[in-house]
């Protein structure tokens, strides 16, 4: 983790936005997805005909994005840390749901995003502690 | 969850799981010999391809999901991702790391299985 860039090339600011462009995709992609849903046709199961949708393609520019600044991330962080923090977004995306999908969220459901926190929590804790000695 | 359903979202899983591993060693690849170097090109496009593979196996499940249900399978990545990281990065896997992904793991499935 020597020689971080400062400012804007920050890894870490470059994997919050990763996380953000991938929630913002995964929402789109959803809706996309749900739009043109076809599940008569066999062909559905390989996902190509989402491409008939504009939130679809919209969905892979968020993809892309999120993909640059995560190699840009790879570069600087080692895969333990960076990966397990990156999935941050799998509390996102089901409150994300909630709020903008309208999806229900169960009791269980909260407890699962409750345990996730506490993961990140611990993962994140020490890299707080490498950050200090820098 | 039909066989068929479980099999597309393992096929997603794995191939993203594989991908990233890959990816990271492109990026190690290129604080020694930079961008314009076959190691980094060669591992980079197969990140990419498997990536892509594990985007339309995903497109095609979320026709099929909700999508809070179906996303979190993807957590079960890190285990595999910190195990791998670990004995084939010889990432250095300390026991608060993996309590932590263990946690995160263990939440992600309690959130599918909801």
């Amino acid at each position: 983790m020597q020689n971080q860039p400062s400012g804007f090339g920050n890894p870490w600011l470059q994997l919050t936005l990763s996380v953000v462009c991938v929630l913002v995709s995964e929402l789109l992609l959803k809706r996309g997805a749900t739009d043109i849903a076809d599940l008569s046709s066999a062909w559905s199961w390989t996902g190509v005909n989402g491409l008939a949708s504009p939130l679809v393609w919209l969905g892979i520019a968020f993809v892309i994005a999120s993909f640059v600044s995560w190699l840009y991330v790879l570069k600087y962080i080692p895969l333990t840390i960076a990966f397990p923090l990156s999935r941050v977004v799998d509390i996102l995306v089901p409150v994300s749901c909630w709020i903008f999908l309208g999806e229900f969220i169960s009791p269980r459901r909260w407890c699962g995003i409750a345990l996730v926190v506490v993961g990140l929590a611990l993962v994140a804790k020490p890299v707080a502690r490498i950050e200090e000695r820098l | 969850m039909t066989f068929l359903s479980f099999f597309f979202i393992l096929a997603s899983l794995l191939s993203f799981v594989w991908a990233q591993v890959l990816l990271k060693r492109a990026m190690e690849a290129t604080r020694k010999s930079g961008f314009r170097n076959l190691r980094f090109i060669s591992r980079v496009a197969g990140g990419i391809a498997l990536m892509t593979i594990s985007f339309f196996l995903t497109l095609g499940l979320l026709q099929r999901f909700d999508l809070s249900y179906l996303y979190p399978f993807q957590g079960l990545s890190v285990i595999i991702i910190s195990l791998m990281a670990a004995v084939m990065l010889k990432e250095k896997l300390t026991l608060q790391l993996t309590i932590g992904a263990l946690l995160i793991s263990a939440g992600i499935v309690l959130v599918s299985l909801s």
